[in-house]
Order: structure tokens, then sequence, then C-alpha cells
């Protein structure tokens, strides 16, 4: 009876061995609707529910939609009912869970012991430590001697918590964070022109405008999704871009003015004297909504094109031609990043471009604005809460109505909060090395990589009586450094709000189980408190989302009121929220809202102020010895920062250099008898770094750049920094190329 | 390893934690369970669940043809390099969105650069597998793992049917079919067909923020007149080998010097090494029989059987050897037996088939001197030279392998040169293995036959000198290269050779010569079979050495890469 059949299976048995079509393998790559419209995905990997969060790299904030599969969160592709991105991310959002799964997580904490070495600790013992010998310090050389490093990386509740604890609850009076290494040129520049820390534009001005004008920004490697919208622009707007680089975005750019580095500011005062002189300035705007214009025009009289040319090395006819390209397009914006910040003047030029924006009367309607590009997926959640130069919610440390506001909103006693704010950056590094910060705790951040000038950041951290760092990777660079080491779960791992460059809050979530015993900062916070005794004062901050509502009762009254958001529901459901929205407020679901539209600042009398400084000398000219101006930046959209989680992807390091290299102009390249893919060494007069030559066109005579990803960047940067915003300016040092005579080998990274 | 994430118990175990030491951190407990607690995902959960089609449809819908291909048509991609700025998104949607692994990911994205001080030009460049017209993968494949799909022209690797066997990666021009030692296969891309033909648009395509990259229908006609000419992509090989069918588009006059940025990079590429040791080894088999072949007749009659057989053995367990190396190579080699499907296109095939019939044959002959005279000689002159001709063939298809992968290294002339000098080479130093293993042992000859195997093993070692001079000569011409103006793929490998490989290239000059000086030694007076052993173990090692530098010291072609995938 079953002779046929069986005959019938070895037959198929047979052929499938001849041919197989549908075997194991093939099955491994099947895919398969995945509903929630999502399309087509790995039949493997179906989710069984999707949810939406914003993407923890940098600012721009894309939403997520992270795909969970009995509990475990197995996939991700970008949201594509969210305002920001619409359904595309830049690799490291799709990449974004990779890192997380690294064999290097912090499991649990770990203690230096006698012999030096970090050993695994419990949880008691390790809070014990940092709480003893953190008291012990301040007993010894006053509170203000042991202060904290954050981060922009951080939703604003656990920023918020941290200097809540560190000031009020510890008693320290020094914080600050790597928002200092991103944005605090803008804040200031921000500050001083609007009259609070407020970047105006919303991502539709991206499509609306008619010029787009790129100084020291280059948003196809950095945001990608942010050029997206210009490049996607149904307008076919002008995009002129002022870089020493001919970069991805200089290349897509309708002009590029390729200006001698740190010339910016000669340029825009050059240009704006243009404007002026042709009378291309919008009067009726100046004079209703600015203060200060004559004073501006008369210094940018000193600014006559042929000293602008001289010193920009750009032509004659290229500053006019931009001043025209602004004059006749009907929509300017202006938007700016780290090229600007990342300056030893960076404050000047930010509001060179404020001045241009104002002067012109762009500002306030769509397509138009001066517009910063932040950095960090929450640096903009960092200016308004991380309680460091700012008290919570955008205030002043040094103005009593401020104290007693907060002291009231959090139910402290007002004399818990101090009247001065915090130490830069730079400072608190000084002060470490003239012995009176003796404790430094490091949460979420890179010091040891990412600081100006490595060798003595090094140098500094290794003075230090106690060094905690908190952070998920126990293999950071400062990690290493530290006597106590507490595990931290990650992005992915926890709840809070972002808020993006266009002053969007969005939604973080727990989607994965941080791994072994690390615990979300928020939780790690917490525990300190109270071991530390001060418990009692966070008694109300007990969930993310409780803090969130401190937070927007804080904002109140301020520009950037949050008290209309009505917790995290309201932001799942609204698809984000931008500030200011108001008690009582309305906001549509996705909307986009601008600031000024109404012409009114934040300064008393509602007017916007013109803001200028002469231009300075280069921090480190480059001279006979060091004749080469070392450009940084960003290697590739794949790359984010100190590496600390790109590093971890697989996938995100291909795509990523896997040496370094430096790109040096072939004429440049010629005289120093630099072969193309030639081994060199990078000199400063602070370090080293081994290279590959990359002999390219698009860096310019006399220039090299090199990506800030490899560690050795910052063992050549020089420590100059904006006197204003204390930002570091990473971005021009003097080095000399030498070709390499060590025997080729693999190069460190 | 896209699958899940590790919980904390997987990572390490749970310190054990002395209770009583919890009372100053009464919430740990707490804290820890809530951590582990996805409390985000139960309350946000399941917006769009009743959503079935893909959300970003609209988005993609203009970068899909209206209506699939006709005949003479077939699917393409378009990539607008005006909006390509090497976000990458691309590679990284292709990687999520069809499950591969780690690192894999079948789009990558190139950089070219050039121009002028004055007017510096870079262009990014994404890039997947072309769906080529004359897929050269397809055509290569000895298990028939290709398919191209009549309607819509893409090309699909069965992912199940292949045995690893990595020609297709030598055949390819543009570096597409990526091989996965894990998993014993290659795999590549299938332009996501199950997606187009539910409408749904490529990974790439959707992903890609510029609406870079589409999907067109292009003519087949069209494809061939465009491969005609050399222009594609600055630096990529020529289109005429292959037919590939991606269009890029730009409306920039692009420099003339706008090169990969990888262009002067050198690097060596795999070594292969079980296909060095097949190679050198069937080559020492065949060369073997056929100088045995050739020079039998020389031999005193009664030396000729013992002689004869021990020639045969040493060449037939060689071959043995070769084709049992061999299989190291396949990824699956329980799958071997499938490698005669692909007869009709791929050398592979024909090169299997080849081996296949030499090694029974070679048996047969060693085995015919072990039976009795009346029932083996007859046979066995028909034999010998049936191995011979056999194994010649093998051989042809062996540089034909090569050869059709048109890379200017591995070119018919300079390959056939390399395999039939080797077997000459190695067959010859194998004789004169034997022929002074005969004067060792000639107790049971004449003087006059003594005499003449002498006389027969010193010409053999002048030959051998005469033969390995010339290959290594011959080998070493490549360095001229190393004077072109251009940076032609010769001249690469010379600078390979003499650079990253160079010790590998004066091994391989000191192993000849050492080979060709204990031969030397061996042209006057009477022939020692140890140095005869010692000769040919040198001069085999040197073969291997060389063969090593034939795979390491070719640059590999390709599109456009980076400073990263």
């Amino acid at each position: 009876m079953n002779t046929p059949r069986f005959g019938q299976a070895l037959s198929t048995w047979a052929r499938r061995l001849l041919l197989d079509r549908s075997g194991p393998l093939t099955r491994e790559l099947a895919r398969a609707p995945g509903r929630f419209g999502l399309g087509q995905v790995p039949e493997r990997l179906k989710p069984d529910a999707t949810t939406s969060m914003i993407c923890g790299f940098c600012s721009t904030g894309c939403a997520l939609d992270v795909h969970v599969r009995r509990g475990e969160a197995v996939n991700i592709t970008p949201t594509v009912d969210y305002p920001v991105n619409a359904g595309t991310a830049c690799p490291k959002g799709w990449e974004a869970l990779a890192p997380l799964r690294s064999a290097d997580r912090g499991t649990t904490p770990l203690l230096r012991n006698a012999q030096g070495r970090l050993v695994p600790v419990d949880w008691e013992t390790a809070i014990d430590a940092f709480v003893t010998r953190m008291k012990d310090v301040q007993a010894r050389y006053g509170p203000e001697s042991a202060a904290f490093l954050g981060t922009g990386q951080m939703p604003s509740e656990e920023l918020a918590l941290l200097g809540a604890l560190g000031k009020f609850g510890m008693g320290m009076l020094h914080g600050d964070g790597n928002t200092r290494q991103c944005m605090a040129t803008a804040v200031v520049a921000y500050k001083e022109a609007f009259g609070f820390d407020a970047p105006p534009y919303t991502y539709a001005d991206f499509e609306q405008s008619d010029v787009l004008v790129f100084v020291g920004a280059n948003p196809c490697i950095a945001h990608p999704i942010m050029w997206a919208r210009v490049a996607n622009s149904s307008r076919r707007p002008k995009v002129l871009v002022v870089d020493p680089r001919r970069t991805e975005t200089a290349m897509a750019a309708t002009e590029h003015y390729p200006l001698k580095p740190k010339s910016d500011l000669v340029l825009l005062y050059g240009v704006a004297r243009v404007l002026v002189e042709r009378g291309w300035v919008d009067r009726g705007f100046i004079d209703a909504h600015t203060r200060g214009f004559d004073g501006f025009a008369d210094h940018v009289a000193a600014f006559p094109l042929g000293r602008v040319a001289a010193e920009t090395g750009l032509a004659p006819d290229a500053i006019q031609g931009l001043a025209e390209h602004i004059h006749r397009g009907g929509r300017v914006s202006f938007w700016w990043t780290m090229g600007v910040n990342q300056s030893h003047e960076g404050v000047a030029v930010a509001q060179a471009i404020i001045a241009l924006a104002l002067m012109t009367g762009n500002i306030g309607r769509p397509g138009t604005g001066a517009n910063s590009i932040t950095g960090q997926c929450n640096a903009m959640g960092s200016r308004l809460f991380s309680n460091t130069t700012n008290l919570l919610g955008g205030h002043d440390f040094a103005n009593g109505d401020h104290r007693r506001k907060v002291a009231e909103v959090l139910s402290i006693d007002p004399e818990r909060i101090p009247s001065t704010g915090s130490l830069a950056y730079d400072q608190i590094f000084e002060a470490i090395l003239s012995g009176k910060i003796r404790a430094l705790w490091v949460v979420a951040t890179n010091s040891a990589h990412s600081w100006i000038n490595q060798a003595d950041a090094h140098d500094i951290l290794d003075r230090l009586d106690l060094l905690v760092v908190q952070d998920m990777y126990t293999t950071t660079e400062t990690a290493q450094r530290a006597h106590l080491y507490l595990p931290a779960a990650g992005w992915g791992e926890k709840d809070g709000t972002f808020i993006n460059s266009e002053r969007r809050v969005g939604l973080i979530k727990k989607v994965a189980r941080a791994p072994g015993q690390a615990l979300a900062d928020f939780y790690i916070f917490k525990l300190i408190a109270d071991r530390w005794g001060c418990g009692e004062m966070f008694r109300a901050w007990s969930s993310p989302e409780a803090v969130f509502e401190l937070l927007a009762e804080v904002t109140r009254g301020q520009p950037c009121d949050m008290t209309g958001i009505a917790g995290y529901d309201m932001i799942e459901e609204k698809r984000g929220v931008q500030w200011p929205l108001r008690e009582g407020e309305t906001v549509a679901t996705a909307s986009e809202r601008r600031l000024f539209e109404d012409g009114r600042f934040f300064h008393a009398d509602g007017r916007a102020r013109f803001c200028y400084a002469e231009p300075e000398h280069l921090p480190e000219p480059t001279d006979a010895r060091y004749p080469f101006m070392l450009l940084t930046g960003r290697g590739s959209s794949s790359q984010w920062h100190t590496l600390t989680r790109t590093g971890k992807s697989p996938l995100l390091q291909r795509l990523g250099a896997s040496e370094p290299y430096v790109e040096i102009s072939p004429v440049d390249a010629a005289a120093l008898g630099v072969a193309h893919d030639g081994r060199v060494v990078v000199r400063s007069r602070r370090g080293e770094m081994r290279a590959r030559a990359f002999v390219t066109h698009t860096v310019q005579p006399g220039q090299v750049f090199v990506p800030m990803h490899f560690a050795r960047t910052n063992q050549l940067t020089f420590a100059a920094f904006d006197r204003r915003s204390r930002q570091p300016a990473y971005k021009a040092c003097a080095v000399k190329i030498e070709a390499d005579t060590e025997p080729r080998g693999a190069l460190a990274r | 390893m896209t699958s899940s994430i590790l919980t904390g118990a997987e990572v390490l175990p749970r310190l054990p934690l002395a209770r009583d030491s919890r009372k100053h951190l009464p919430l740990l407990d707490q804290y820890l369970a809530d951590q582990q607690h996805l409390s985000a995902v139960e309350r946000f959960a399941q917006r769009h669940a009743d959503l079935v089609g893909p959300a970003r449809e609209p988005y993609y819908r203009d970068l899909l043809p209206a209506s699939p291909p006709v005949a003479g048509q077939q699917y393409a991609f378009e990539v607008d390099l005006d909006a390509c700025t090497g976000c990458k998104a691309c590679v990284t949607a292709c990687h999520s969105l069809n499950g591969l692994d780690e690192a894999e990911a079948w789009r990558s994205v190139g950089l070219l650069h050039g121009g002028t001080v004055a007017e510096p030009v870079q262009q990014t460049v994404t890039t997947a597998c072309h769906h080529c017209l004359d897929p050269a993968c397809m055509n290569g494949c000895p298990v028939g793992a290709y398919e191209k799909d009549a309607l819509t022209g893409i090309v699909k690797h069965l992912d199940d049917q292949c045995i690893g066997c990595q020609y297709c990666t030598f055949t390819c021009p543009y570096d597409v079919p990526k091989y996965s030692p894990a998993r014993g296969i290659v795999r590549k891309c299938d332009m996501c067909s199950d997606r187009l033909r539910e409408r749904e648009a490529p990974a790439c395509v959707q992903a890609c923020p510029n609406e870079a990259i589409a999907i067109t229908i292009v003519d087949r006609r069209q494809a061939l007149e465009d491969a005609q000419g050399d222009a594609f992509v600055p630096g990529s090989p020529s289109p005429g080998i292959t037919v590939p069918t991606t269009t890029y588009k730009t409306r920039r006059a692009l420099p003339r010097n706008l090169l990969p940025a990888n262009f002067y990079a050198v690097a060596p590429s795999h070594a292969h090494r079980p296909l060095v040791v097949m190679l050198v080894l069937t080559q020492l088999s065949v060369g073997a029989f056929c100088v045995d072949a050739a020079g039998t007749r020389f031999v005193p009659a009664t030396a000729a059987s013992s002689l004869g057989s021990l020639q045969a053995i040493v060449a037939m367990l060689t071959g043995l050897a070769a084709l049992g190396a061999s299989v190291f190579h396949l990824g699956r080699p329980l799958y071997a037996f499938r490698a005669l499907i692909g007869l009709r296109t791929s050398w592979m095939s024909r090169e299997i088939l080849a081996f296949g019939c030499f090694a029974p044959l070679a048996m047969l002959y060693a085995a015919s001197f072990w039976l009795p005279p009346a029932v083996a000689v007859p046979g066995r002159d028909v034999l010998r030279v049936a191995v011979a001709v056999v194994g010649i063939a093998g051989v042809v298809c062996s540089v034909a392998i090569y050869q059709v992968t048109r890379r200017t290294w591995w070119n018919g002339p300079a390959t056939g040169f390399k395999f039939f000098m080797t077997a000459l080479l190695l067959g010859l130093a194998t004789a004169g293995m034997t022929l002074s293993a005969g004067v060792a042992r000639s107790g049971d000859l004449d003087r006059a036959g003594q005499d003449t195997l002498a006389s027969l093993a010193r010409s053999v070692a002048l030959m051998i000198v005469v033969v390995g001079s010339i290959k290594v000569a011959g080998e070493l011409f490549v360095l001229r290269h190393l004077r072109d103006t251009r940076y032609t793929d010769l001249k690469r490998s010379a600078l390979l050779l003499t650079g990253d490989l160079r010790r590998f290239t004066l091994l391989r000059i000191a192993l000849v010569a050492s080979g060709l000086g204990l031969s030397a030694a061996q042209v006057h007076g009477l022939p020692s079979l140890a140095v005869a052993v010692a000769a040919l173990l040198v001069l085999l090692g040197g073969e291997l050495v060389e063969r090593t530098l034939f795979f390491a010291a070719m640059s590999s072609p390709g599109m456009p890469r980076g400073h990263g995938g």
C-alpha cells in the first residue's frame, strides 16, 4: 500500500539532494509580513509588539520602532509616523541595539583593591565605598572638593537627579557635563542675543527655506536625517556651505566657501558689511524687534572686502555673492554646529550668524532662523536640567527668586541651593590640578578619551583621591582609571525623556534588560541618596515620570515652560511635544512650532540683541616647525564620538575606518614625499599619532584632517577655549607631518 | 547575532549577597527587580497593531516601477549619485531588514575623489549586486546555486544548494557574493525579491533618507549596449565582463582623475590554502604521469616495471591527496556530489569531472603493475596515455577556472605557464627521484642498464634546472610592472610581491634556488637518491609558496571602497 508513497518520498529526497531550494539555510533568511506597519521583516525576528522611542545618539531625535519578540528587543526600524524622521534613520539608529549586547558591559560594581586591581563587589559595598570615601574627601577638603561630570546622553530626569543630588543633597558646588564640549557656545550666544538659551527653529524650516547657509556643519555625515529634509525639499533651495573642507555637504551644496580655518568670524562680519552697505537689511524688523544694530554696523565697517578676502582666502566676488544670496533669498535660514561651537571665538561667530538673521529679518518666519544644530541626544535637556551652569529649568543660581521658586517646587530648603554656578569642565580639571577638587564622579562620559590635550587630561584624572565612573562599559579609557566603577543600564534599558534640537521632548523606554546587576543611573542615584542620608529630599522623585512632572513644574513661567505637557502618555500620543507648552495650551499631533513668530524675544524689553567682538588670533597658529593646521571632525555617520558604543557593533565598525588616517592635500603630500596610502606620523607639540595618509583634494594645502574618533586624536589637540563659553577649541592646532619610518604594522586606534 | 539581548543571568551569575547587609539599601532588591521588568513595552506597545501594509509605502511608491518588467526587460537598481551623501543607512537597513549576520550587509558605500585644489570633488557610491545580464557568479557555479529569474532578471542565490566552493567570489568582478565560514556558503543580495513581489521596496530603497536608490526597469538590449563602452563607475571593473544592470546617474561633470578612495591601497588577498595544495599536487601528479608516459621508452626494459610502478604509485597517491585537499576547501563538503551539475557553463565542474576521471584511471594504471603481465601489459600502454591525456585536460580546466575570472594576474597565458610548468618541474623531479632510486638499487641490471639509468637521471636533473630556471624567471617577469605609470592590477600584484608579501617572494626564490642547486649537483657523477628526494621536496615546497602567491598577490577587483564599507 505504502510503496508508491515511499517511492515518491524517496524520489523527492533524491531530487532535493541534487537541487535544494528550500532547506534550513534558505528558511533562515525567510521574510514575512511584520504587521505594525512594518512591511516584511525577517521571519525569525517577527515582532509580537513594537514601541517607538527616541534614538540615543545625536540630537536629531529620530524615533525608532523597537521590535519586541517574546519579551526581547530583537530589531529596530525607524518610526514612520514621527514628525522628525518619517521612517528613516542613520546607521547608528538602525544598529542601536547592538551596543547593548557587548561583552564588556559592566554587570557588577568594581572597586580597586590594595593591589590596584578593579575587582567585583556587591552594590552594598560599592555604595558604601562611594559614600564613605566621598564624605571623607568632603570632610577633609570642604564640600566643594567633590565634583561631578555628567552627559548629554542621559534623559533629563536622570540629569536633574544627578545635579540635584550632587548640589542640594551632597553639598557639591561644581558639576559640568560633556555638553560643555559640544553646545556651551550656542548656549551663551543664544542667552545673550535672545535672552534665553532657545534654538528658535523647527525642522520644517529645513524644507521651507529658499536659502540655507551652513557654517561649520556637515549634516550629510553628522546629522543625515536633518540633511534628508533639505535634500527632499520641494522648494529646491540654494545651499551655501562655509567650511574649510570640501565635505559631503559642501559637495551637495550650490556654493561652497572654502575659507581658511577659523576665519569665519571675519567672513561673517564682511558679509554683514556688504549687506549694510547695499542697504540689504530689514530696517523695519531691526527697529521693531532688536537693539544694538548701529553699534554692530559700525563694528562691521572695519571689515571691508579687501581685508576679508585676505584673511579668509576667499575671492571678493564670492563674499559679495554670499551676501547677495542671503539678500535675494526670501526665506533664509542659518545653521551651525561644531565648526563654530568648538572654536576659540565660537560665541562671537554664533552671534555673528544670529546678527545676519536679525538684520535681514530672517527669524520667526517659516524657513528662517539662526539655528544651532545640537550635538547629543539630550544636550538640550542637559542645558535646561543638568543643574550645573544653570539652576534647574534654565534658572540662575545667583537669583534669589529663582532659588526660592525651585526650592518650593522641590519642597527643599532654599539654603540647600548654592548661589553661584559651577566651574566649567576645564576649570574643574584645573581645580584638580591645583588640589582644590579631590573627588570626581564621572557619569556616562569618557573624558580620558574625549577631553582636549589628552596627555594632560590623563595626568589630571590620575591625581584624584577618588574617581568614580558610572558607565555602561568597564572598558572606557576613563573607567579603566576609576577607583570605583558603577555598572549602568544604557539607552533602551530605562525610561525618561530627551529634548532634541528643535526643542521636541520625546520618550525613551525600557525595552531591554540590563545585564547582570547593572542599574539605571536613576536607581543608582536613588541608592546613593538613601545611603548618603538625603533620601528624604528625593522622596517625590520616585520614578522618572514623577521627576518629569516636577521638572515641568520648575519650568513654569520660563521661556521653556512645559507645564502643558501632561506626562509621558501625552508625549507618546502627540509624537513628541516642543517647548514651550504652557498649562492649558493644546498642541496638534506631530505638530511643528518655531519661536519668535510674534517678534518678541526673551529679554525683558522683548528685543533681540546684536552682539559682536573683535576677532582674536588663533591660539596656536602654524609656524615653520609645525606648518599644518589640524582640523578634526566626524569621520563617518556610523561613528559616535569616542566609539564607546558604536565601536561595539561589528557592522558600524565595518562602516567606519578601521585604522587612523589623515587627509592631506596632494600638493603637500608631493612636497613631503608622502605616497598615496603611505604611513605618516602627525606630530603636535603635545603628542603624536601614526596614521595612513589619505591624499585628497578635499582638504586644502596647508591643512590636514583627522577624525575625532581615534583615541590618539586628542593627544594632538591644543587646550584652547572660548573665553565666554569655556568650550574647547578642538578644530584648529598646529602639527607637522612626517613619513613614518617604523615598519609597517597594525596601527593602534 | 541579531536575535536576542543577553539577560543578566546569562552574562554573569548573580553575586551572592549577604541578606543582612541590605539594611542600608532597603530598595536595592526592588530596583534590581524593576530593572529587569520591561514596563514600557506593556504600557506603550501595540501602536499600529492593526496596520497590515507597510506604513512607509507612500514615501517609496515613486521609487518603484509602475508595472513589472515584460519580455526583454528586467528590474535594476538606479542610483542617483547627486543624492547619495554617504550616510550608509542603506547598508544598515539591508542588514536589519534582512536579518543578516553581525557584520553582514549586501550593500556597501564607497568613495570616489579627485578634482583639483580649486575644484575638489568627492562622490560617495552606494552599491549592491548589479543583477547582471550575464552573471559570472551563475556561469561559474559548479552546482547550479544561482538562478537568474526569467521575468524579473533578479540573480538569486540558492543557499541550500551552495556547497561553499567560493568560486563565485572569484568570478564576480564586483566582489558581491560573500562567503560565510560559519555557514559554509556564500550569500548575496536578491533585490528583496519577496518584497518587490508585494510591491514593497527593497530594504535599501526604503531606507535611503535622500531617495538616492530606486528600482527601475531596464531593456536588456539597452544594458548590453551600455556595456560596450567602458563607462560604468570610475575605478570599477569593465561592464563588458558581466553586463551589470545598475544605472548610476549624475548631473555633474565628473573629473577624469576621480578615483576610488582605496585605489592606491594594496592588500594581500586570501591565500586559500586547500586550493594551493590541490593545484600543486594535482599538477605534480599529472606531471609525473606525463613524464612517465614520455620517458618510459628510454628506461631499460628490465627496470621499467619496478620504476614505472614506483612513479605511478607516487603520482597516484599525490593525486589522491590533492583531491582530498580540495574537499577541505568546500564549506559543505557533504554535498560535493552536486559538483557536476554546472558542467554546461562551469569550468569548476569540468575540472572536477576531469580529475574525477583521472583518479580512477590513475589507480587502475598503478594497479596494473600488480596484475599478471599477460593481462596488464597491453592495457597499461593505453592506460598510460589515457591518464596523461585526462590529467592534462584537468590542468587545462584548472587554468580556465582562473582565466575566466578576467583578473589580469590570473590571465590565461600566465596561469597556463605557471600550472603546466609546475606539472613539468615536479613531474621531472618525481622522475628524478624514481630514477635515482633505480640507480641506488640497480643490482639486477647489467652495466649498460645501470649507465643508462644514471645518465637518464642526470639528463632529468639537467632538465629540472632548465625548467625551474625558466619558470622562476617567468614568474618574476611580473615585477617589470613596478615601473608602470598607471596603477594597473599587475603593478599592484608586483607591489604586493615586493611589499607585504616580500617574505613569501624571497622564500619562493630561496626554495627554488635550493631545489635547482640540489638538482644541479645531480647533473654530474652518480645520482644520489637522498639528494633527489630532497630536491623533490624542496621544489614542491617552492611550488606551494608560488601558488600561495598566486592567490595572495591578486589585487581583488570590486566597486569603489571608502575608509569603511
